[in-house]
This record gives C-alpha cells, sequence and structure tokens, in this order.
C-alpha cells in the first residue's frame, strides 16, 4: 500500500513537470534580420527584425507583452532618435524603452545592462556598445497552436562617424525574463558588417581585428585608458620580439608636443597578456606628466622592441597611430 | 466539570502570552539608531574598475591614498586619476544615511559629489566611490580599505 503511494506521488510530480516543460510552451522562431549594407552619416535607417510565436499550450492561456532591442554603438545616442514599432496578426503598435529603474530579475540589473551582460557585443572587437531594449505597451494572449509571425523594425539615426560595425538584435518574452538556460523565450542574433560612410574623419572599425586599438574608445586624457597591440592580426618586423614597448608623443589642442616618450623602458613596456597581444593601461596625464593647464589632444604612437630600431606603426606601415582625446 | 489537565492547559497558555507580551514590549522599547558614519582615517586604493573593467591586477596604485580627517579635510597621497588633484574638505549628503560624498577642494569653487557607498566586507569596512574621470560615459570604481584610523 505503501509503495503504491510513493508511485502515485512520482507520477504526479513527473506529470507536473512534463506539464511545465512540455504542455506551457511558448517559444519564439528563430530571429532573422534585414540590415542595409551601409547608410551615410545622419542617416535615419530601418532595421528589420522577422520572428514569430510558436504557443503549445495544452490548458489556459499565455498571456505576455514583446520584448525587442538593438545593440548599437554608443555614438549613435541613440535611445534619443530609436523607435521601434511592431506588426503582427495579433495587432500592431509602438513600443517603449524599458525605464532604467525597472530591474530585470534574473540579473538583478537594469534590463538594458541586463541585455549587454546576456548577448555581449557578439562579432565586434571594441566593446563602446550599448543594448537598448523596448517593450510593448500591450499584452497578448496566446491559446495552443495559434501560432503567428511578426515582424519589429527599429529606425534609428546613424550618427556621425565612418565606422564597420555588426548590430545586435534580440525579440523576447516579457514574462520570461533572460534566464541564460533558456533557448525558446529568447532569440538574438548578430548583423553582417553594416557600413556608416560620409564623414571627413578616420574610420572606426569595430569589426576587423587591428594591430593597436585604444580602450575607451571615447576618452579624456583624465581617463584611463587601454593601448593594445594585437601581434596575431600580420606579421610585422615584431613577431620573433617577446618584449614590446610604445614610442609616443603627445599634442595639445593646438598642435604643440607635449611630451615625447620614445625610450624603451619599465614605463613604455606592454605587459604579455597572452594570445599574441600586448597591452599598456596609462592614465595620459601621469603617463606624460602634464601641466595643470595644460590638456592632451591628441597621442600619436608605434609600437616597437627593446631596441626602438624595429618599429610598427598604423595598418603595419610607417605612419604612426592615431588617438584623439573626445567624448562624442 | 472541566478536567485538572484542561485547567493547566489553559494556566500555561496564559502565562506564554503574558511573557511574549512582555518580549515584544521590550523589544520595540529599544530604539535602534543608525550610527553615524565616520570615514576619518587613511585609505588605500585595493580595486580600480573602469567600465565594469577590474584594472587592479594591470595597473599600480597601492601607494594611491587618500586621508580623510576629522576635522572635514582631506589630502591625496599620490598622484594618481581621481576627480580632484588637490586637497579639500569632505563632507556627506547625509551623516547616518549617506549616498554621496561632496568633495570640495581648496583651489576650486565647485562642491564636487561622488556616489559613496560603505560596505562591510569580511569584517572589514570599505569605501566605494563611483565617479566619472573624464568623459561621462566612462564611469569608474574606487574601493578603498581603511589602514589607519583617525
Amino acid at each position: 500500500m505503501r509503495g503504491l503511494s510513493k508511485t502515485l506521488v512520482y507520477l504526479y510530480l513527473g506529470f507536473g513537470l512534463f506539464f511545465v516543460v512540455f504542455l506551457m510552451y511558448c517559444g519564439l522562431k528563430s530571429l532573422t534580420v534585414t540590415v542595409p549594407k551601409n547608410a551615410q552619416i545622419n542617416e535615419v535607417v530601418t532595421f528589420t527584425m522577422h520572428c514569430g510565436a510558436e504557443p503549445r499550450i495544452q490548458s489556459g492561456t499565455y498571456t505576455t507583452q514583446l520584448l525587442a532591442g538593438m545593440m548599437v554603438p554608443k555614438s549613435w545616442n541613440a535611445r534619443q532618435s530609436m523607435v521601434l514599432t511592431f506588426t503582427s496578426p495579433k495587432g500592431n503598435g509602438t513600443m517603449r524603452i524599458i525605464p532604467d529603474t525597472e530591474t530585470e530579475p534574473v540579473s538583478g540589473l537594469n534590463w538594458h545592462q541586463a541585455a549587454k551582460k546576456m548577448f555581449g557585443i557578439g562579432p565586434n572587437l571594441v566593446d563602446d556598445m550599448e543594448w537598448i531594449v523596448f517593450r510593448s505597451v500591450q499584452a497578448y494572449t496566446f491559446s495552443n497552436n495559434e501560432d503567428i509571425d511578426f515582424t519589429v523594425k527599429a529606425t534609428c539615426n546613424v550618427g556621425a562617424e565612418n565606422m564597420l560595425v555588426s548590430l545586435g538584435f534580440y525579440v523576447g518574452s516579457s514574462i520570461e525574463n533572460l534566464r541564460q538556460e533558456d533557448t525558446d523565450y529568447k532569440k538574438f542574433t548578430f548583423s553582417d558588417v553594416f557600413e556608416v560612410m560620409g564623414a571627413d574623419g578616420d574610420l572606426i572599425d569595430f569589426v576587423n581585428p587591428q594591430l593597436g586599438t585604444v580602450q575607451p574608445v571615447k576618452s579624456l586624457d583624465n581617463d584611463i585608458i587601454t593601448l593594445t597591440f594585437d601581434a596575431g592580426v600580420t606579421n610585422t618586423v615584431l613577431d620573433a620580439e617577446s618584449n614590446i614597448y610604445i614610442k609616443v608623443n603627445a599634442y595639445d589642442t593646438e598642435g604643440e608636443l607635449i611630451s615625447s616618450l620614445n625610450q624603451p623602458n619599465e614605463k613604455t613596456k606592454l605587459t604579455d597578456v597572452g594570445g599574441l597581444r600586448y597591452m599598456i593601461d596609462l592614465w595620459p596625464r601621469g603617463f606624460f606628466d602634464v601641466a595643470k593647464n595644460k590638456q592632451i589632444a591628441r597621442l600619436e604612437y608605434y609600437f616597437t622592441d627593446q631596441t626602438g630600431t624595429k618599429v610598427v606603426g598604423y595598418g603595419n606601415t610607417d605612419e604612426p597611430f592615431k588617438f584623439t582625446f573626445r567624448c562624442d | 466539570m472541566k478536567s485538572p489537565k484542561f485547567i493547566k492547559l489553559l494556566l500555561a497558555s496564559v502565562v506564554c502570552f503574558c511573557v511574549f507580551q512582555s518580549c515584544e514590549d521590550e523589544a520595540t522599547a529599544i530604539l535602534v539608531e543608525e550610527p553615524i558614519k565616520d570615514i576619518a582615517g587613511t585609505w588605500k586604493v585595493i580595486q580600480i574598475h573602469r567600465n565594469g573593467e577590474d584594472l587592479s591586477k594591470r595597473m599600480k596604485f597601492e601607494n594611491f591614498q587618500m586621508v580623510f580627517k576629522a576635522d572635514g579635510t582631506y589630502t591625496l597621497s599620490d598622484d594618481l586619476p581621481f576627480l580632484v588633484d588637490g586637497p579639500g574638505k569632505y563632507a556627506l549628503n547625509d551623516p547616518q544615511y549617506p549616498f554621496s560624498l561632496i568633495l570640495s577642494p581648496t583651489d576650486q569653487e565647485e562642491h564636487l559629489p561622488v556616489k559613496f557607498q560603505f560596505p562591510i566586507v569580511e569584517g572589514q569596512r570599505q569605501l566605494s566611490l563611483n565617479l566619472s574621470l573624464g568623459c561621462t560615459s566612462n564611469t569608474y570604481q574606487y574601493v578603498f580599505q581603511r589602514v589607519i584610523a583617525e
């Protein structure tokens, strides 16, 4: 008798688990995106997400709000200009950005930070990106097998800088949150390379490996910046060297040379961080011992060996790498 | 006629009620006042995060110390990136529940608020300041540990 009741309990629990896992499934179809290959600076561009819902509900209904978001370079200031709308057989609407004050329950972060933590920056190599997540105003109720396809359109000003970037896209269900193990209710993807062109300035290349990079991309001379030499990108005269140094000049806003550090020594030595990558973290104002009334506007630099004779410049040429301090 | 057992149970219940009631009165009578946060002392940096990235293992900043004196003044002991680069006065926005530390450098007229947390980690107070040094899009978290009390 006791054995029978134990079996019944297990059966009951098994049924409950089956119900939760299988019968309440209301997943999303895979996400595809339509992204133009390029755009002019300051153009308002439309990006389209194609997705769908596949409700498999044996009893009751499934009610949720639609979530959708994009990852774009911070320089686009997309929070100011991005508009998301959706069309579906269950209704059309404009979505609202989720307030920063609202916490995504699983991560404890706001939804935008949680999306960045969950989805990252995809194939981009430089992290100057932000995820922005929107939610439909209305909730929608699904019954069993009520499969639908829907489209989310995001329009956004693409900023004033030349760049190559891979954009991120996300579609989800508001009641499911961003759970690591969930693959049904959160769909995300990254676009092929999208180019913004037409500006006078340099090209910001987020996607192609570069010999030399500076992070954060937007910095002033009182920030702490990291200069990276990625020796794995191409063959250079420094291939056989294990000790890499920096030769750097700092200029003020008038173009006058403030300071020049050209000697390979402990101060100018990069740290080997593995994977043929070398880094140096520096606080420019302290590194160049800049007077209080002076400001560093830009840097020009090379990577070199212990003797200072082998030198690698921008694109593996004799031209220096250049970095301009700015926030916009 | 009720049994003596029932009467004993009733009496025990009344006694218990009175005891618990008195405890509650006692407990509510104790007023717990949030202590004033005292940051006076010498604090050294043990961690710096830039945009969430830990720079602590890559940068040398063990000599960077801040001294907060009981008279409301502060000094910086090393030349490292910070919101201010000279001595001045400090104050907490609220002595009991502070969420910002206000720095007033001697050579500036401005009062510079810095986001402030005062957690206890592994039994020791830490002072955590969130600030931007250059571009506002770059955020830094400085975590200090007290090395000398004032």
